[in-house]
């Protein structure tokens, strides 16, 4: 039997049947060699690819304060909604995106969409409906009655906020959207696709403070993309809290004064800047109209937009900065500098302005009165055009007197700071115009004409300054001669209160000017308002200042409603010695600018920025002592 | 000597060429202590790939708990099997095979579904996989078929009686649809018919015309089916769809490297990349926690007990018994090679079980049916001369 067996099945096939055993494990076993010890180290890694996921923990932006640590702009809590169509059954999709739309105010098919395309997409991840944070009363709508909202999911996030909203804009900007050019080249420095960054100002200026050191959490996830758990997280660092130089309260005295009187339509805008003349600090900026800069941290409409864009009166622009006018008298200074630095004047130098006007080439040139005997002191106080025609392009009244030229005036001007931007840490800072002849014939291709010079002289013509620009230059003339970089930026702090940067003062240059001639200056300018040509009644401080009136229309006289018809800006420059004398110690200089002050004033009525200087230096400077 | 010589003579019957005593000394140690190395593996296994899920809720010892319980129906089964004289087995043959095509029917009329293919019934809250036990049923009644047959072995027409035999039950469990299992049904007859004799250039010829009938084939297969093929030949092409299995899989076996992560350290199934991991692609998983160390072991076992179960089948009495083991040995690498196969990417996806670590009673229950069988046969053999 058993022979039988053996015979019947042929043992060979059996043995046969071993090697193709053996032939099989070997076969599985050395792919698996390849797959665990060859590769092993890369598959290893494709496995942690799988399931960890490296998400970024966003950081909270830092504060933006003012020099005494009033916030002016922090970070309140909003939400996000968003829906995760897993948890959203079909049947309730339309009924969930118009309720989704009315709460929201979007279109519903578009929130449809998204639903739509996410459950395609991974059903399982949730997408944001709301594109900007939503408010707390709306969460709460969604939160509480959940039943009618499936699949929605409330989530906390950031809105910018911005106290004083309007006043503080045109030097803090706003943060909005990173758009996709930007975030393409940002990517390697962290930003994500849904950040928000700085736009302008200081929002944008500092963005590299304020933005803090994004964290990141480690997550395992499922095949489904579902989160297990942490595996490891790097807090976020919230950004470093900017403080500016601003004196909250100054700068609420100038827009006080500023927006009443744009409110009143007594000037169409107004600007206003305070610095300290020892380093450059800006004390307050304020630009009226401006623009609620909420209004792009919540998401800006388009008729929000358009409305903005479309007012002539450039709420969207820091006019501190970003505009340029003509300086008017207060350009006196550069002209006098320039000829007491020349020699061809002196303190002492004196032309009798016998009338108001005298005529060169058969044009007339015309002062505001006929002022008598002036020298430098009384000219520069009484805002004399002659004297300054003369001392710039000399003039028939004065024969003995060479006038300075429109080299050195320009000269001069650069050197005082005009027709280059200041540097100050701002975006889209004006250079102004400081016109030459050569400047002439480069841009008109014309000859420059003693016309040219005369009204240059009285900061007329092609002279186009920033209030800043005009600012910075008599704080120069106020310290005894440097012309500081103008500065928003007082410290950085990190969120310890540690102050990681302080910013020092930086010189833009020394002036080539000597100490005299800038106390001859200094001592005018006092004048102007003690001689009553810029008049302020039981003056608690002794401020010097130059006022301006710089015109801007062709034809003089009245129209049907009284204005006048020959337009002008109101300008007052000051600065506050530490005591009544003409040492260079002012520790503040203020320039306010009325644009369009004809609308209510006769030409030669009382400067109004002069009354607005004192009430405001005295309320600050009075209180502060 | 003297025992055997004392003992009553048994009666010979119709079914019984002559008496076969059973004799317990002669159970197979070799093949019962490595069959409950791996039935152990198994559950480790099964702990190690359901333990740890991070995806699903629930007592996470269920599958271990029902595992050891299968397991312990098993060697019940085992024992019993043993118990009687396989002969009996071959007598019944044409029952059985009856019996088969009944249950395989059974599958398809009122079978439940899963995953698209209605492949169990539900008896009593348990799901049977009657497929399964149809494998093992369809060896019996093969090896019958060709130990009866030995005189005329060479004759094309044995084989094709053979295959008429064959074609019933392979149709039935394609319908259901599974591929897999079919696919080890036409193994185990090639290796019956191997083993048994059969002329080589008929099996050549038999291989050939199924190969030349492969577009017939493709044109029957159902789509999901054709997607795998085409993933197996290029996971990339769709590497989100029909590629995700092959590719979650490859990256499972290959993080394990040479040692693996540790029992239940993978990450591969609990996070469910890899899909069905307590069955289907146990390997992978087991591949991924206990590496290359851990399959190097298993492919030892199962070395063992194949090599085992032919030196069962070489020292049958009967020819009968020759074929059931290496029917036997056939079932089992055939599935090894698929399943393995599958999960390192050398074959295409097909849901066959790895025998002992896959996850599954019906498939536990019918191995150690199968293996009852091979001790039953060891146990009858001739003893081994002095």
């Amino acid at each position: 039997m058993r022979q039988e067996s053996r015979t019947f099945v042929s043992v060979r096939r059996f043995v046969a049947f071993g090697v193709a055993i053996f032939v099989i494990f070997t076969a599985l076993t050395a792919r698996l060699y390849d797959l665990e010890i060859v590769r092993g180290d890369y598959y290893h890694q494709l496995s942690e690819q799988n399931r960890i996921v490296r998400l970024p923990v966003p950081a909270e932006r830092g504060g933006i304060v003012d020099r005494n640590g009033y916030v002016l702009a922090r970070n309140i809590p909003g939400f996000a909604i968003s829906v995760i169509p897993v948890d959203l059954s079909r049947t309730r999709e339309d009924e969930l995106s118009h309720r989704l739309a009315s709460l929201l105010d979007l279109p519903s098919d578009a929130i449809a969409d998204i639903i739509r395309a996410q459950r395609i997409r991974n059903p399982y991840e949730p997408v944001r409906i709301s594109k900007t944070p939503v408010p707390r009363e709306i969460a709460l709508v969604v939160t509480e009655r959940a039943e009618l909202f499936p699949g929605v999911r409330v989530d906390p996030e950031s809105i910018r906020f911005y106290a004083d909203g309007t006043l503080y804009a045109p030097v803090i900007g706003y943060t909005g959207p990173i758009t996709e050019d930007e975030l393409a080249a940002l990517k390697d420095s962290g930003y994500l696709a849904d950040d928000d960054l700085g736009r302008t100002g200081i929002e944008s200026v500092y963005e590299q403070y304020l933005r803090g050191t994004y964290g990141w959490r480690e997550i395992e996830r499922d095949a489904a993309q579902r989160e297990i758990k942490t595996l490891a997280l790097q807090r976020a660092t919230v950004g470093n809290t900017v403080s500016l130089t601003i004196d909250d309260r100054l700068q609420k005295l100038l827009d006080g004064e500023l927006r009443k009187g744009v409110e009143e339509d007594r000037f169409t805008q107004g600007v206003g800047v305070a610095l300290n003349p020892q380093t450059g600090e800006i004390l307050a900026m304020v630009s009226v109209p401006a623009y609620d800069n909420n209004m792009f941290a919540r998401g800006i409409t388009s008729s929000e937009l358009a409305a903005l864009n479309a007012d002539d009166r450039h709420p969207l622009v820091n006019k501190a900065i970003g505009d340029i006018y003509p300086a008017g008298s207060t350009f006196k200074m550069v002209t006098g500098l320039s000829a007491l630095q020349e020699g061809t004047a002196t303190r002492n130098t004196v032309i009798n302005v016998t009338s108001t006007s005298f005529s060169v080439s058969g044009q007339a040139f015309f002062d505001w009165r006929a002022h008598g005997s002036l020298n430098f002191i009384t000219g520069f106080a009484h805002s004399s055009d002659i004297y300054f025609y003369t001392l710039a392009g000399g003039s028939p009244m004065a024969p003995n007197v060479q006038g300075v030229g429109p080299e050195a005036i320009a000269k001069y001007g650069h050197m005082l700071g005009f027709g280059a931007p200041t540097g100050i840490d701002l975006p889209d800072e004006a250079a102004g115009i400081m016109p030459s002849p050569e400047w002439k014939l480069q841009n008109f291709n014309e000859e420059w004409s003693i016309g040219n010079t005369y009204h240059e002289a009285i900061g007329q013509g092609y002279v186009a300054v920033t209030p800043l620009q005009l600012l910075n230059a008599y704080a120069s003339v106020a310290n005894g001669g440097t012309l500081w970089k103008p500065h928003l930026l007082k410290q950085v702090t990190d969120g310890s209160g540690n102050v990681v940067y302080s910013q020092q003062p930086a010189a833009i240059r020394k002036l080539d000017i000597s100490q005299e001639n800038l106390r001859t200056i200094r001592e005018g300018a006092r004048l102007v308002v003690t001689s009553g040509h810029a008049p302020m009644p039981n003056a608690k401080l002794p401020i010097a200042g130059k006022t301006g009136t710089a015109e801007f229309g062709a034809s003089s006289g009245r129209d049907i409603a009284g204005h006048n018809k020959l337009g002008f800006h109101n300008w007052f420059i000051s600065f506050l010695p530490q005591a009544d004398n003409t040492d260079p110690t002012a520790q503040i200089a203020m320039a306010i600018f009325l644009y369009d002050s004809s609308k209510s004033l006769c030409e030669f009525c009382i400067n109004p920025a002069v009354g607005m200087t004192q009430r405001i230096l005295e309320q600050y400077v009075g209180a502060k002592k | 000597m003297s025992v055997r010589a004392m003992s009553l003579p048994r009666p010979a019957t119709p079914l019984h060429d002559r008496p076969a005593p059973r004799r317990w000394i002669q159970i197979d140690p070799i093949l019962l202590i490595v069959t409950l190395l791996l039935i152990g593996y198994g559950l480790v296994m099964t702990y190690s790939t359901t333990a740890e899920t991070r995806t699903f809720t629930g007592d996470p010892m269920q599958f271990v708990i029902r595992g050891a319980i299968w397991a312990a129906v098993g060697m019940a089964a085992m024992a019993a099997i043993a118990l009687f004289d396989y002969a009996w087995l071959g007598a019944f043959a044409p029952l059985l095979y009856v019996f088969t095509l009944g249950l395989l029917s059974v599958v398809l009329a009122i079978g439940s579904s899963s995953l698209g293919a209605q492949r169990s019934v539900n008896i009593a809250g348990l799901s049977f996989q009657f497929s399964e036990v149809a494998k093992v049923l369809m060896i019996i009644v093969l090896a019958k078929f060709f130990a009866d047959r030995r005189a005329s072995i060479g004759s094309p027409l044995t084989m094709l009686l053979g295959l008429a035999l064959l074609s019933p039950a392979v149709l039935l469990v394609y319908r259901q649809p599974d591929l897999g299992t079919s696919l080890v049904f036409i193994a185990i007859f090639f290796g019956i018919a191997f083993l048994a004799g059969a002329r080589i250039w008929q099996l050549v010829a038999l291989a050939a015309v199924a190969a030349a009938s492969f577009p017939l084939v493709w044109a029957l297969l159902k789509d999901y089916q054709r997607a795998r093929l085409s993933a197996f030949l290029d996971p990339y092409s769709d590497p989100q769809g029909a590629g995700w299995n092959i590719i979650q899989s490859l990256i499972a076996v290959g993080s394990g490297g040479a040692t693996g992560k540790g029992l239940t350290a993978g990450t591969q199934s609990p996070l469910g990349y890899l899909p069905i991991a307590e069955s289907d692609f146990v390997f992978s998983g087991l591949a991924e926690d206990l590496g290359f160390a851990g399959a190097v072991i298993l492919f030892a076992l199962y070395i063992v007990l194949l090599i085992a179960a032919l030196r069962v089948a070489l020292r049958a009495k009967d020819p009968f018994g020759m074929l059931v083991g290496g029917g036997v040995a056939t079932m089992l690498l055939f599935q090894i090679l698929v399943n393995v196969g599958m999960a390192i990417s050398l074959m295409p996806v097909t849901g066959i079980p790895l025998p002992f670590i896959s996850h599954g009673g019906s498939s536990l229950v019918s191995i150690c049916f199968a293996l009852g069988v091979l001790q039953s046969i060891s146990m009858r053999r001739e003893p081994e001369g002095p």
